[in-house]
């Protein structure tokens, strides 16, 4: 559906994109997360030709569109009648309304004038657009004009949507609402691509996740493989919480104490068992004991370390 | 093309800096024609009227609408890639020579349209006056609308390029502002008085020697000035040796095209060679 190898864009002496390899199976929904400058909106707007890398290979549908430092724009331009994109940091043109809007946009993938207005009315309905139809988008606020952009993105019914920060200045209700039109895609069979530097969006939509740090791909795959697999790395946190101290000299593990009778534990692998058998032998009662989970945000965060 | 077309010339005819630029041209041209009626316009023949038409035309629409053209272009593609339409149009199936080729179409309509409308004001301003209108009117008036059309071609394609080169609008429209100072007044007066200094060293220049001179002055000189180029062109619409206009000979705008094909040759190159240019640019840009 698509594919990225060996991307490179450098901006004057930025290096934007450093070889990035990616790839996107058709039906996923892929989270490309990031922190801000990692290069998140640089690979999508190369993708759609936006912007010119310098070297690589970018293959989208099927489309073999960009290699050899050039794109080829008659393939491109076939490619992008199947997709569908949401820009971050945008605006529509002002003096018109989100009728006229969606009928200039489906005009451009050559809908006929029927369909469009037929096709116009059912997006707007499902961004809830449809009672400010006629006014102008220059009257809009921040979260409308998001929505707006989500609407002219699906005209297409495109086969790829490619979204850049798409909840960014949505409200709470926005933002679910706009998961759940992601989740209504993925049931369709469409591919959506999006990127976010924002975790909690990613982790409830998404089935697998691309991290860019420093325009390469840290880590790809997921989302519980990557948790294991920062698991296994950083070590599973155990916290313990006993009736009485404990002595835990002689064991392998990493032991810090928290209070008088309560303790982190960091070893390598998941050691419940091993922990609970160890106090059990000094004849002391366990009150409490949890693994600490990491959350994504510790997992970007030392990613991105 | 005719996607980026259809949006563009919307978008343009609601543009304030249009309507600002013809309300300031409305407003000049009504104390003008008032002005030459109080002190003897009324005495007009059909030559001079529309000799003073076409001059008068080509030096108030050329500077106005020039400033028009010039800060439309300038800020054509970069205003889009801050406002971000820029990158949603272009991700459509378009290519962007279309785009840029529907972009430019639009604002030569629009400034067409523009032109005429000053022209229009300047055919009222004559008929005010009182002056008999010949039948070659209609003729001439199109054929300097297009050649007016041309030089503002050229300026637009100038203002491509400054917005393919200046990436923050505000600052392009700026720099469009001081370059029209420049190319409009700055450079011709300092071409001016290199004409008047050759001519006080000559002995005993006449007018028409120094006119020459003045024309070739600003062929040599003023090659990137289109405005400059077209005043070479309608100077010859009427010749008088009366420096009251009496007995004058009307030529017309064919005449005066055919006796400055260089000046002609210049305008449409530079066009061309603006226009490659800024299409260029464009279609190999970064629009971030």
């Amino acid at each position: 559906m698509l594919r990225i190898e060996n991307l490179v864009k450098v901006y004057k002496d930025v290096r934007a994109l450093d070889r990035l390899n990616l790839e996107v199976k058709p039906g996923q929904v892929y989270g490309f997360l990031g922190p801000n400058g990692a290069g998140k909106s640089t690979t999508i707007l190369s993708l759609l030709g936006l912007v010119f890398p310098q070297e690589g290979r970018i293959e989208l549908l099927g489309e073999e569109v960009f290699q050899n430092g050039r794109f080829d724009e008659g393939k491109l331009v076939k490619a992008k009648a199947r997709i569908g994109y949401m820009p971050e940091h945008a605006t529509l043109w002002e003096f018109l309304t989100p009728m006229q809007t969606l009928d200039v946009i489906g005009e451009a993938f050559g809908i006929p004038k029927t369909e469009r207005g037929k096709r116009a009315k059912e997006l707007l309905q499902l961004v809830n657009l449809w009672e400010v139809r006629d006014k102008k988008v220059g009257k809009f606020s921040k979260g409308m004009r998001q929505r707006l952009l989500l609407a002219q993105a699906l005209i297409n019914d495109p086969d790829l949507l490619i979204l850049d920060e798409p909840m960014t200045g949505l409200d709470p209700k926005g933002i679910a609402e706009f998961k759940e039109i992601i989740r209504e895609q993925r049931k369709a069979g469409k591919t959506v691509f999006f990127s976010s530097h924002i975790l909690a969006h990613v982790e409830e939509v998404c089935d697998t996740v691309g991290v860019i740090v420093k325009g390469k791909l840290r880590v790809e795959g997921n989302l519980d493989n990557i948790k294991r697999e920062f698991l296994r790395k950083a070590g599973y946190t155990i916290v313990l919480e006993t009736n009485k101290p404990v002595d835990f000299s002689g064991t392998e593990w990493n032991v810090t104490p928290l209070g008088e009778a309560k303790y982190r534990i960091v070893a390598p692998k998941d050691v419940r068992e091993e922990v609970h058998d160890f106090v059990a032998s000094q004849g002391v009662k366990i009150l409490a004991m949890q693994v600490k989970e990491p959350s994504l945000e510790e997992i970007f965060l030392k990613m991105v370390e | 093309m005719l996607w980026g077309f259809q949006l563009e010339f919307k978008q343009s005819l609601r543009t304030k800096k249009l309507w600002v630029i013809m309300g300031i041209m409305a407003l000049l041209y009504i104390p003008v024609f008032y002005i030459i009626k109080r002190f003897g316009g009324q005495d007009l023949t059909a030559e001079a009227a529309m000799t003073f038409l076409i001059q008068f035309v080509t030096g108030t629409a050329g500077f106005f609408i020039g400033i028009l053209a010039l800060l439309m272009g300038a800020t054509a593609i970069n205003s889009e890639i801050e406002k971000g339409t820029l990158r949603v149009a272009m991700s459509k199936p378009i290519k962007r020579l279309a785009y840029i080729g529907g972009k430019f179409l639009a604002h030569s309509v629009v400034l067409l349209i523009a032109l005429l409308l000053s022209t229009l004001i300047g055919v009222l301003g004559v008929v005010y006056l009182g002056a008999p209108l010949s039948g070659q009117l209609v003729e001439d008036v199109l054929l300097l609308n297009m050649l007016l059309l041309l030089a503002m071609i050229q300026l637009v394609a100038l203002g491509y390029i400054l917005s393919t080169v200046i990436k923050s609008s505000s600052s392009a429209l700026g720099a469009a502002l001081v370059l029209a100072f420049v190319m409009f007044l700055i450079v011709p007066n300092i071409v001016s008085y290199m004409v008047y200094k050759e001519a006080m060293d000559s002995p005993n220049p006449s007018m028409s020697d120094i006119e020459q001179l003045q024309k070739d002055y600003t062929t040599k000189y003023l090659f990137y000035v289109p405005t400059s180029q077209v005043g070479v062109i309608t100077s010859d619409v009427g010749a008088s040796s009366d420096p009251d206009m009496e007995n004058l000979e009307y030529n017309g705008m064919t005449y005066a095209i055919r006796h400055n094909l260089v000046n002609f040759g210049i305008i449409v190159g530079m066009t061309l060679v603006y226009l490659i240019v800024g299409f260029y640019r464009f279609t190999r840009m970064d629009l971030r």
